[in-house]
Protein backbone atom coordinates (compact mmCIF):
# COMPACT_ATOMS: atom_id res chain seq x y z
CA UNK A 1 0.00 0.00 0.00
CA UNK A 2 1.30 3.28 -0.67
CA UNK A 3 2.49 5.21 2.09
CA UNK A 4 -0.16 8.40 2.29
CA UNK A 5 0.94 11.48 4.59
CA UNK A 6 -1.92 13.53 4.10
CA UNK A 7 -5.51 12.72 3.34
CA UNK A 8 -8.72 14.31 3.12
CA UNK A 9 -11.67 12.40 3.02
CA UNK A 10 -15.44 13.80 1.45
CA UNK A 11 -14.32 17.13 3.41
CA UNK A 12 -16.62 19.69 3.54
CA UNK A 13 -16.96 23.61 4.02
CA UNK A 14 -18.78 26.32 4.60
CA UNK A 15 -18.76 29.90 5.10
CA UNK A 16 -22.55 31.11 5.91
CA UNK A 17 -24.28 29.98 3.43
CA UNK A 18 -21.51 29.39 0.84
CA UNK A 19 -20.50 25.86 0.65
CA UNK A 20 -16.82 26.39 -0.71
CA UNK A 21 -15.88 22.85 -0.61
CA UNK A 22 -18.81 19.97 -1.52
CA UNK A 23 -16.87 16.73 -0.48
CA UNK A 24 -13.43 16.69 -1.60
CA UNK A 25 -11.34 13.61 -1.06
CA UNK A 26 -7.67 14.28 -1.93
CA UNK A 27 -4.13 12.09 -0.72
CA UNK A 28 -0.61 12.66 -1.20
CA UNK A 29 1.85 10.01 -0.82
CA UNK A 30 5.56 10.63 0.82
CA UNK A 31 7.51 12.31 -1.38
CA UNK A 32 4.99 13.27 -4.32
CA UNK A 33 4.02 16.85 -5.27
CA UNK A 34 0.66 17.76 -6.16
CA UNK A 35 -0.29 20.57 -7.64
CA UNK A 36 -3.97 22.07 -7.62
CA UNK A 37 -5.31 24.44 -10.49
CA UNK A 38 -8.68 26.20 -10.72
CA UNK A 39 -10.50 29.05 -11.28
CA UNK A 40 -10.71 31.24 -8.11
CA UNK A 41 -13.10 30.58 -5.95
CA UNK A 42 -13.22 26.82 -6.52
CA UNK A 43 -12.18 26.17 -2.37
CA UNK A 44 -8.48 25.36 -3.02
CA UNK A 45 -7.00 27.47 -0.66
CA UNK A 46 -9.91 26.52 1.30
CA UNK A 47 -8.85 22.86 1.07
CA UNK A 48 -4.82 23.49 1.66
CA UNK A 49 -6.21 25.53 5.05
CA UNK A 50 -8.01 22.33 5.68
CA UNK A 51 -5.17 19.98 5.55
CA UNK A 52 -2.99 22.56 7.18
CA UNK A 53 -5.59 22.38 10.06
CA UNK A 54 -6.01 25.98 9.98
CA UNK A 55 -9.94 25.98 9.57
CA UNK A 56 -11.93 22.54 10.85
CA UNK A 57 -13.51 20.89 8.13
CA UNK A 58 -17.50 20.98 8.62
CA UNK A 59 -18.30 17.50 7.19
CA UNK A 60 -15.73 14.83 6.59
CA UNK A 61 -12.05 13.98 7.65
CA UNK A 62 -8.19 15.24 7.36
CA UNK A 63 -5.42 12.49 8.18
CA UNK A 64 -2.04 12.87 9.37
CA UNK A 65 0.05 9.54 8.49
CA UNK A 66 -3.53 7.71 9.45
CA UNK A 67 -4.23 10.00 12.53
CA UNK A 68 -7.46 11.66 12.56
CA UNK A 69 -6.46 15.64 13.39
CA UNK A 70 -10.85 16.66 12.76
CA UNK A 71 -11.51 14.23 15.58
CA UNK A 72 -9.31 17.09 17.89
CA UNK A 73 -9.88 20.26 19.61
CA UNK A 74 -8.11 23.48 19.36
CA UNK A 75 -5.37 22.56 22.15
CA UNK A 76 -4.51 19.47 20.55
CA UNK A 77 -3.99 20.34 17.33
CA UNK A 78 -1.34 23.18 18.29
CA UNK A 79 1.52 20.98 18.24
CA UNK A 80 0.32 18.97 15.09
CA UNK A 81 -0.09 22.04 12.78
CA UNK A 82 3.91 22.07 13.33
CA UNK A 83 4.09 18.96 11.43
CA UNK A 84 2.81 20.61 7.79
CA UNK A 85 4.45 23.54 6.95
CA UNK A 86 2.76 25.88 5.18
CA UNK A 87 3.66 29.07 2.37
CA UNK A 88 1.55 31.69 2.76
CA UNK A 89 0.31 34.37 -0.76
CA UNK A 90 1.59 36.73 0.91
CA UNK A 91 4.58 35.46 3.34
CA UNK A 92 3.30 36.34 6.59
CA UNK A 93 6.17 36.44 7.89
CA UNK A 94 6.77 37.89 11.64
CA UNK A 95 7.21 41.22 11.38
CA UNK A 96 8.94 42.06 14.31
CA UNK A 97 11.28 39.68 13.94
CA UNK A 98 14.42 39.22 11.70
CA UNK A 99 14.91 36.25 9.09
CA UNK A 100 16.82 34.63 11.43
CA UNK A 101 13.92 34.97 14.41
CA UNK A 102 11.37 33.91 12.12
CA UNK A 103 13.36 31.24 11.25
CA UNK A 104 13.82 30.42 14.34
CA UNK A 105 10.18 31.24 15.95
CA UNK A 106 8.73 27.39 15.83
CA UNK A 107 11.79 25.93 17.13
CA UNK A 108 12.12 27.77 20.36
CA UNK A 109 8.33 27.98 21.16
CA UNK A 110 7.15 25.23 19.37
CA UNK A 111 9.35 22.64 19.56
CA UNK A 112 10.81 23.81 22.62
CA UNK A 113 14.71 23.87 21.44
CA UNK A 114 17.66 25.58 23.45
CA UNK A 115 18.11 28.91 21.46
CA UNK A 116 21.50 28.03 20.68
CA UNK A 117 20.61 24.24 18.79
CA UNK A 118 17.52 26.89 17.25
CA UNK A 119 20.00 29.01 15.83
CA UNK A 120 22.23 26.40 14.20
CA UNK A 121 19.07 24.94 12.83
CA UNK A 122 18.11 27.79 11.42
CA UNK A 123 21.26 29.68 9.59
CA UNK A 124 21.78 26.09 8.11
CA UNK A 125 18.02 26.26 6.63
CA UNK A 126 18.64 29.88 5.80
CA UNK A 127 21.66 28.82 3.59
CA UNK A 128 19.86 26.49 1.88
CA UNK A 129 17.36 28.90 0.65
CA UNK A 130 20.06 31.08 -0.41
CA UNK A 131 20.03 33.85 1.83
CA UNK A 132 22.10 33.36 5.50
CA UNK A 133 23.59 36.94 4.48
CA UNK A 134 20.27 38.39 5.21
CA UNK A 135 19.83 37.01 8.72
CA UNK A 136 19.35 40.02 10.70
CA UNK A 137 17.67 41.41 8.16
CA UNK A 138 13.76 42.63 9.24
CA UNK A 139 11.52 41.37 6.42
CA UNK A 140 10.56 44.87 5.63
CA UNK A 141 13.89 45.35 4.28
CA UNK A 142 13.57 42.11 2.22
CA UNK A 143 12.33 41.94 -1.27
CA UNK A 144 9.20 39.72 -1.78
CA UNK A 145 11.15 36.83 -3.41
CA UNK A 146 13.56 36.69 -0.43
CA UNK A 147 10.64 37.34 2.02
CA UNK A 148 8.89 34.51 0.57
CA UNK A 149 12.44 32.19 0.68
CA UNK A 150 12.46 32.81 4.30
CA UNK A 151 8.65 31.73 4.84
CA UNK A 152 9.84 28.56 3.18
CA UNK A 153 12.73 28.35 5.49
CA UNK A 154 10.51 28.69 8.59
CA UNK A 155 8.15 25.64 7.51
CA UNK A 156 10.72 23.81 6.27
CA UNK A 157 13.05 24.07 9.60
CA UNK A 158 10.48 21.72 11.78
CA UNK A 159 11.06 19.41 9.42
CA UNK A 160 7.26 18.79 8.23
CA UNK A 161 5.96 15.71 7.14
CA UNK A 162 4.38 17.80 4.10
CA UNK A 163 4.76 21.18 2.80
CA UNK A 164 1.67 22.97 1.21
CA UNK A 165 1.97 26.07 -0.55
CA UNK A 166 -0.58 28.30 -1.45
CA UNK A 167 -0.11 30.51 -4.76
CA UNK A 168 3.56 31.08 -3.34
CA UNK A 169 4.72 33.14 -6.23
CA UNK A 170 0.89 34.87 -7.17
CA UNK A 171 2.07 38.03 -4.55
CA UNK A 172 5.33 38.17 -6.81
CA UNK A 173 7.03 40.63 -8.87
CA UNK A 174 7.76 38.41 -12.53
CA UNK A 175 11.44 38.27 -11.88
CA UNK A 176 11.57 37.46 -8.60
CA UNK A 177 9.00 34.46 -9.33
CA UNK A 178 12.17 32.20 -10.66
CA UNK A 179 14.09 32.15 -7.07
CA UNK A 180 11.01 30.97 -5.15
CA UNK A 181 10.16 28.23 -8.29
CA UNK A 182 13.86 27.22 -8.03
CA UNK A 183 13.70 26.59 -3.97
CA UNK A 184 10.32 24.91 -4.48
CA UNK A 185 11.90 22.62 -7.40
CA UNK A 186 14.75 21.84 -5.11
CA UNK A 187 12.21 20.53 -2.26
CA UNK A 188 10.90 18.19 -5.06
CA UNK A 189 14.00 17.09 -6.06
CA UNK A 190 14.96 15.94 -2.54
CA UNK A 191 11.71 13.84 -2.01
CA UNK A 192 9.88 16.57 -0.26
CA UNK A 193 6.05 15.77 -0.01
CA UNK A 194 4.62 18.76 -1.46
CA UNK A 195 1.12 20.32 -2.28
CA UNK A 196 1.18 23.27 -4.36
CA UNK A 197 -1.89 26.39 -5.42
CA UNK A 198 -0.46 27.36 -7.97
CA UNK A 199 -1.01 29.45 -11.42
CA UNK A 200 2.78 28.31 -13.06
CA UNK A 201 1.38 25.66 -15.35
CA UNK A 202 5.30 25.14 -16.48
CA UNK A 203 6.29 24.26 -12.81
CA UNK A 204 3.16 21.62 -12.90
CA UNK A 205 4.60 20.59 -15.91
CA UNK A 206 7.86 19.92 -14.77
CA UNK A 207 7.66 18.99 -11.35
CA UNK A 208 3.91 17.53 -10.70
CA UNK A 209 3.82 13.83 -9.71
CA UNK A 210 -0.53 14.64 -10.78
CA UNK A 211 -1.80 17.47 -11.35
CA UNK A 212 -5.51 18.46 -9.77
CA UNK A 213 -8.07 20.62 -11.04
CA UNK A 214 -10.19 21.96 -8.50
CA UNK A 215 -13.55 23.94 -9.48
CA UNK A 216 -16.77 24.86 -7.47
CA UNK A 217 -15.80 23.31 -4.02
CA UNK A 218 -14.92 19.67 -6.08
CA UNK A 219 -11.95 18.18 -7.86
CA UNK A 220 -12.81 17.70 -11.34
CA UNK A 221 -9.71 15.95 -12.29
CA UNK A 222 -6.36 14.56 -11.20
CA UNK A 223 -4.07 12.79 -13.74
CA UNK A 224 -0.12 12.99 -14.24
CA UNK A 225 0.76 15.97 -15.77
CA UNK A 226 1.67 14.82 -18.93
CA UNK A 227 -1.89 13.43 -19.49
CA UNK A 228 -3.16 16.55 -18.00
CA UNK A 229 -1.59 18.89 -20.10
CA UNK A 230 -2.12 16.75 -23.45
CA UNK A 231 -5.18 15.33 -22.78
CA UNK A 232 -7.46 16.62 -20.31
CA UNK A 233 -10.76 14.14 -20.28
CA UNK A 234 -13.25 16.49 -18.55
CA UNK A 235 -14.71 19.88 -20.49
CA UNK A 236 -14.02 21.83 -17.53
CA UNK A 237 -10.16 21.50 -17.48
CA UNK A 238 -10.04 22.14 -21.15
CA UNK A 239 -11.72 25.46 -20.55
CA UNK A 240 -9.52 26.00 -18.14
CA UNK A 241 -6.10 25.48 -19.79
CA UNK A 242 -7.39 27.49 -23.06
CA UNK A 243 -7.68 30.12 -21.03
CA UNK A 244 -4.22 30.04 -19.29
CA UNK A 245 -1.28 30.16 -21.47
CA UNK A 246 1.74 28.01 -20.65
CA UNK B 1 3.94 95.79 33.46
CA UNK B 2 6.47 93.56 34.37
CA UNK B 3 7.33 95.66 36.49
CA UNK B 4 4.88 93.42 39.05
CA UNK B 5 6.60 90.62 38.43
CA UNK B 6 8.42 89.69 41.57
CA UNK B 7 11.51 86.91 40.09
CA UNK B 8 12.88 85.89 43.36
CA UNK B 9 9.29 84.83 44.38
CA UNK B 10 9.40 82.69 41.26
CA UNK B 11 12.52 81.13 41.98
CA UNK B 12 11.53 80.71 45.67
CA UNK B 13 8.11 78.51 44.13
CA UNK B 14 10.06 76.77 41.69
CA UNK B 15 12.36 75.65 44.09
CA UNK B 16 9.91 75.22 47.08
CA UNK B 17 9.31 71.87 49.16
CA UNK B 18 6.03 71.81 48.08
CA UNK B 19 5.83 71.91 44.70
CA UNK B 20 8.84 69.48 44.02
CA UNK B 21 6.74 67.19 46.23
CA UNK B 22 3.77 68.26 44.57
CA UNK B 23 5.67 67.91 41.02
CA UNK B 24 6.33 64.64 42.50
CA UNK B 25 3.13 63.48 43.78
CA UNK B 26 1.74 64.65 40.15
CA UNK B 27 4.07 62.95 38.30
CA UNK B 28 3.91 59.58 40.46
CA UNK B 29 0.20 59.36 40.41
CA UNK B 30 0.41 59.90 36.19
CA UNK B 31 2.60 56.48 36.15
CA UNK B 32 1.05 54.43 38.23
CA UNK B 33 -2.18 55.38 37.32
CA UNK B 34 -1.19 54.89 33.10
CA UNK B 35 0.38 51.53 34.11
CA UNK B 36 -2.78 49.98 36.07
CA UNK B 37 -5.08 51.57 33.32
CA UNK B 38 -2.50 50.15 29.74
CA UNK B 39 -3.08 46.68 32.07
CA UNK B 40 -6.52 46.65 32.66
CA UNK B 41 -7.32 48.33 29.20
CA UNK B 42 -5.36 44.92 27.65
CA UNK B 43 -8.17 42.50 29.13
CA UNK B 44 -10.94 44.95 28.08
CA UNK B 45 -9.63 45.19 24.39
CA UNK B 46 -9.11 41.59 24.77
CA UNK B 47 -12.54 41.12 25.81
CA UNK B 48 -13.90 43.45 23.57
CA UNK B 49 -12.39 41.52 20.72
CA UNK B 50 -13.12 37.94 22.40
CA UNK B 51 -15.64 35.67 20.11
CA UNK B 52 -17.42 35.43 23.37
CA UNK B 53 -20.24 37.73 23.50
CA UNK B 54 -20.77 37.86 27.20
CA UNK B 55 -16.99 38.89 27.20
CA UNK B 56 -17.88 41.53 24.51
CA UNK B 57 -21.01 43.06 26.44
CA UNK B 58 -18.79 43.87 30.10
CA UNK B 59 -15.98 44.79 27.57
CA UNK B 60 -18.73 47.29 26.19
CA UNK B 61 -20.48 48.08 29.59
CA UNK B 62 -17.01 48.99 30.93
CA UNK B 63 -16.43 51.37 28.41
CA UNK B 64 -19.48 52.74 28.74
CA UNK B 65 -19.38 53.27 32.08
CA UNK B 66 -16.28 55.47 32.97
CA UNK B 67 -16.42 57.46 29.47
CA UNK B 68 -19.73 58.54 29.75
CA UNK B 69 -19.62 60.07 33.42
CA UNK B 70 -17.22 62.96 34.24
CA UNK B 71 -13.80 61.68 35.82
CA UNK B 72 -14.55 64.53 38.64
CA UNK B 73 -17.66 62.59 39.73
CA UNK B 74 -15.43 59.03 39.85
CA UNK B 75 -13.02 61.05 41.74
CA UNK B 76 -16.00 62.06 44.26
CA UNK B 77 -17.12 58.25 44.26
CA UNK B 78 -14.50 56.83 44.87
CA UNK B 79 -13.16 58.87 47.50
CA UNK B 80 -16.63 59.67 49.62
CA UNK B 81 -18.99 57.09 48.46
CA UNK B 82 -16.65 53.77 48.03
CA UNK B 83 -15.35 53.67 52.23
CA UNK B 84 -19.37 54.29 53.26
CA UNK B 85 -20.16 51.10 50.49
CA UNK B 86 -17.89 49.30 51.39
CA UNK B 87 -15.80 48.93 54.72
CA UNK B 88 -12.39 47.92 52.93
CA UNK B 89 -12.02 51.65 52.01
CA UNK B 90 -12.43 52.93 55.25
CA UNK B 91 -9.34 52.13 56.31
CA UNK B 92 -6.51 53.96 57.17
CA UNK B 93 -4.41 52.74 54.04
CA UNK B 94 -7.32 54.56 51.60
CA UNK B 95 -5.05 57.92 51.23
CA UNK B 96 -6.39 60.67 48.60
CA UNK B 97 -3.47 59.12 46.23
CA UNK B 98 -4.84 55.90 46.49
CA UNK B 99 -8.62 57.15 45.63
CA UNK B 100 -7.03 59.37 42.32
CA UNK B 101 -4.95 55.85 41.40
CA UNK B 102 -8.26 53.46 42.04
CA UNK B 103 -10.29 56.14 40.19
CA UNK B 104 -8.05 57.68 37.51
CA UNK B 105 -6.77 53.73 36.42
CA UNK B 106 -10.35 53.13 35.92
CA UNK B 107 -10.85 55.93 34.22
CA UNK B 108 -8.12 55.82 31.91
CA UNK B 109 -8.47 52.39 31.33
CA UNK B 110 -11.38 52.51 29.28
CA UNK B 111 -9.59 55.20 27.19
CA UNK B 112 -6.53 52.71 26.62
CA UNK B 113 -8.59 49.97 25.90
CA UNK B 114 -10.07 51.11 22.72
CA UNK B 115 -6.68 52.44 21.74
CA UNK B 116 -5.37 49.16 22.69
CA UNK B 117 -8.32 47.32 20.53
CA UNK B 118 -6.91 49.77 18.00
CA UNK B 119 -3.23 48.36 17.87
CA UNK B 120 -4.34 45.10 18.01
CA UNK B 121 -6.75 45.08 15.16
CA UNK B 122 -4.05 47.03 13.22
CA UNK B 123 -1.91 44.35 12.77
CA UNK B 124 -2.42 41.63 9.67
CA UNK B 125 -4.50 38.23 10.56
CA UNK B 126 -1.90 36.69 8.17
CA UNK B 127 0.45 37.07 11.24
CA UNK B 128 -1.72 35.23 13.54
CA UNK B 129 -2.60 32.84 10.43
CA UNK B 130 1.03 32.38 10.06
CA UNK B 131 1.84 31.96 13.69
CA UNK B 132 -1.12 29.14 13.94
CA UNK B 133 0.40 27.39 10.75
CA UNK B 134 3.41 27.11 13.07
CA UNK B 135 1.86 25.56 15.54
CA UNK B 136 1.93 28.08 18.08
CA UNK B 137 -0.76 28.42 21.17
CA UNK B 138 -2.91 31.52 20.70
CA UNK B 139 -1.18 33.44 24.06
CA UNK B 140 2.39 32.61 22.30
CA UNK B 141 0.95 34.38 18.92
CA UNK B 142 -0.42 37.30 21.07
CA UNK B 143 2.44 37.68 23.49
CA UNK B 144 5.51 37.26 20.65
CA UNK B 145 3.77 38.52 17.31
CA UNK B 146 0.76 40.75 17.58
CA UNK B 147 1.57 42.44 21.01
CA UNK B 148 5.43 43.51 19.80
CA UNK B 149 3.90 45.04 16.73
CA UNK B 150 0.60 47.02 18.10
CA UNK B 151 2.99 48.42 20.24
CA UNK B 152 4.60 50.62 17.73
CA UNK B 153 0.73 51.84 17.18
CA UNK B 154 -0.21 52.64 20.46
CA UNK B 155 2.60 54.35 21.75
CA UNK B 156 1.80 57.83 20.07
CA UNK B 157 -2.06 57.68 21.56
CA UNK B 158 -0.94 56.22 24.15
CA UNK B 159 1.78 59.88 25.01
CA UNK B 160 -1.50 61.48 24.38
CA UNK B 161 -2.87 59.94 27.64
CA UNK B 162 -0.16 60.10 29.69
CA UNK B 163 -0.04 64.58 28.76
CA UNK B 164 -3.87 64.18 29.70
CA UNK B 165 -3.65 62.12 32.70
CA UNK B 166 -0.46 64.46 34.00
CA UNK B 167 -3.39 67.28 33.53
CA UNK B 168 -6.19 65.62 35.41
CA UNK B 169 -4.38 64.78 38.43
CA UNK B 170 -4.53 68.28 39.25
CA UNK B 171 -8.79 67.32 39.55
CA UNK B 172 -7.52 64.90 42.52
CA UNK B 173 -6.96 68.69 44.83
CA UNK B 174 -10.84 68.18 45.46
CA UNK B 175 -9.84 65.19 47.36
CA UNK B 176 -7.01 66.71 49.26
CA UNK B 177 -4.58 65.44 47.57
CA UNK B 178 -0.84 67.70 47.70
CA UNK B 179 -0.34 67.88 44.19
CA UNK B 180 1.63 70.64 42.10
CA UNK B 181 -1.57 73.10 41.33
CA UNK B 182 -2.47 73.05 44.78
CA UNK B 183 0.99 73.98 45.75
CA UNK B 184 0.52 77.20 43.57
CA UNK B 185 -2.64 77.92 44.82
CA UNK B 186 -1.79 77.50 48.31
CA UNK B 187 1.30 79.92 47.61
CA UNK B 188 -1.18 82.44 45.87
CA UNK B 189 -3.35 83.13 48.07
CA UNK B 190 -0.65 83.31 50.83
CA UNK B 191 1.16 85.48 48.91
CA UNK B 192 -1.70 87.23 47.09
CA UNK B 193 0.53 87.55 44.12
CA UNK B 194 -0.53 85.05 40.91
CA UNK B 195 1.59 85.22 38.06
CA UNK B 196 4.72 84.22 40.04
CA UNK B 197 3.32 80.78 41.72
CA UNK B 198 1.31 79.71 38.46
CA UNK B 199 4.16 80.32 36.29
CA UNK B 200 6.31 78.13 38.39
CA UNK B 201 3.97 75.32 38.42
CA UNK B 202 3.75 75.64 34.50
CA UNK B 203 7.08 75.36 34.21
CA UNK B 204 7.14 71.76 36.06
CA UNK B 205 4.17 70.85 33.68
CA UNK B 206 6.48 71.65 30.90
CA UNK B 207 9.44 70.01 32.22
CA UNK B 208 7.53 66.56 33.02
CA UNK B 209 5.84 66.54 28.93
CA UNK B 210 9.38 67.37 27.48
CA UNK B 211 10.49 64.09 29.56
CA UNK B 212 7.58 62.48 28.04
CA UNK B 213 8.42 63.39 24.32
CA UNK B 214 11.70 62.65 24.57
CA UNK B 215 11.12 58.93 25.76
CA UNK B 216 7.83 58.69 23.75
CA UNK B 217 10.08 58.93 20.68
CA UNK B 218 12.80 56.55 21.78
CA UNK B 219 9.89 53.96 22.52
CA UNK B 220 8.81 54.50 18.91
CA UNK B 221 12.46 53.95 17.39
CA UNK B 222 12.84 51.14 19.82
CA UNK B 223 9.68 49.19 18.39
CA UNK B 224 10.56 50.21 14.63
CA UNK B 225 11.51 46.77 13.52
CA UNK B 226 14.24 47.38 11.02
CA UNK B 227 18.11 46.17 11.39
CA UNK B 228 19.17 50.06 10.90
CA UNK B 229 16.85 51.63 13.47
CA UNK B 230 16.15 54.08 11.62
CA UNK B 231 15.87 57.75 12.58
CA UNK B 232 13.11 58.66 11.83
CA UNK B 233 10.65 56.53 12.88
CA UNK B 234 8.08 54.64 10.60
CA UNK B 235 4.77 55.81 10.13
CA UNK B 236 2.17 54.09 11.86
CA UNK B 237 0.11 52.10 9.21
CA UNK B 238 -3.11 52.16 10.92
CA UNK B 239 -5.10 53.98 11.61
CA UNK B 240 -5.93 54.97 15.31
CA UNK B 241 -9.14 56.76 17.01
CA UNK B 242 -8.72 60.40 17.70
CA UNK B 243 -10.29 60.86 21.23
CA UNK B 244 -10.97 63.98 22.78
CA UNK B 245 -10.77 64.36 26.40
CA UNK B 246 -11.03 68.13 26.94
CA UNK B 247 -14.79 67.48 28.35
CA UNK B 248 -13.25 64.67 30.69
Amino acid sequence: MADVVLRAVDVHKCYGDLEVLKGVTFEVDRGQVKVIIGPSGSGKSTLLRCLAMLEAPDGGDVFLEGERLSALGEKQLAPHRSEVGMVFQRFNLFQNMTALGNVMCGLVHVRRLPKGEARQRALELLARVGLEDKASQYPDELSGGQQQRVAIARALVMRPKAMLFDEPTSALDVELVREVLDVMEALAREGTTMVVVTHELRFAQHVASSVLMMDDGRIVEEAPPKEFFSAPKEERTKRFLDLVEL
Amino acid sequence: MLASFDSHLFWTALTSGPYWRGALTALELTVVALATAVVIGFFVALGALSRLRRLRTLAWIYNWLFRATPTLLQLYFVWYALPQIWGVFAGHWFTPFAAAWIALSLNEAAYMSEIIRAGLLSVDPGQELAGRALGMTRRQILGRVIVPQAVRIVIPPTGNEFITLLKLTSLAFVISLHELLTAAQELASSTFQYPEPLLASLVYYLAIVSALMLIQSRLERRFTFTSRRRRRAAPATAAVPVVSHDAR
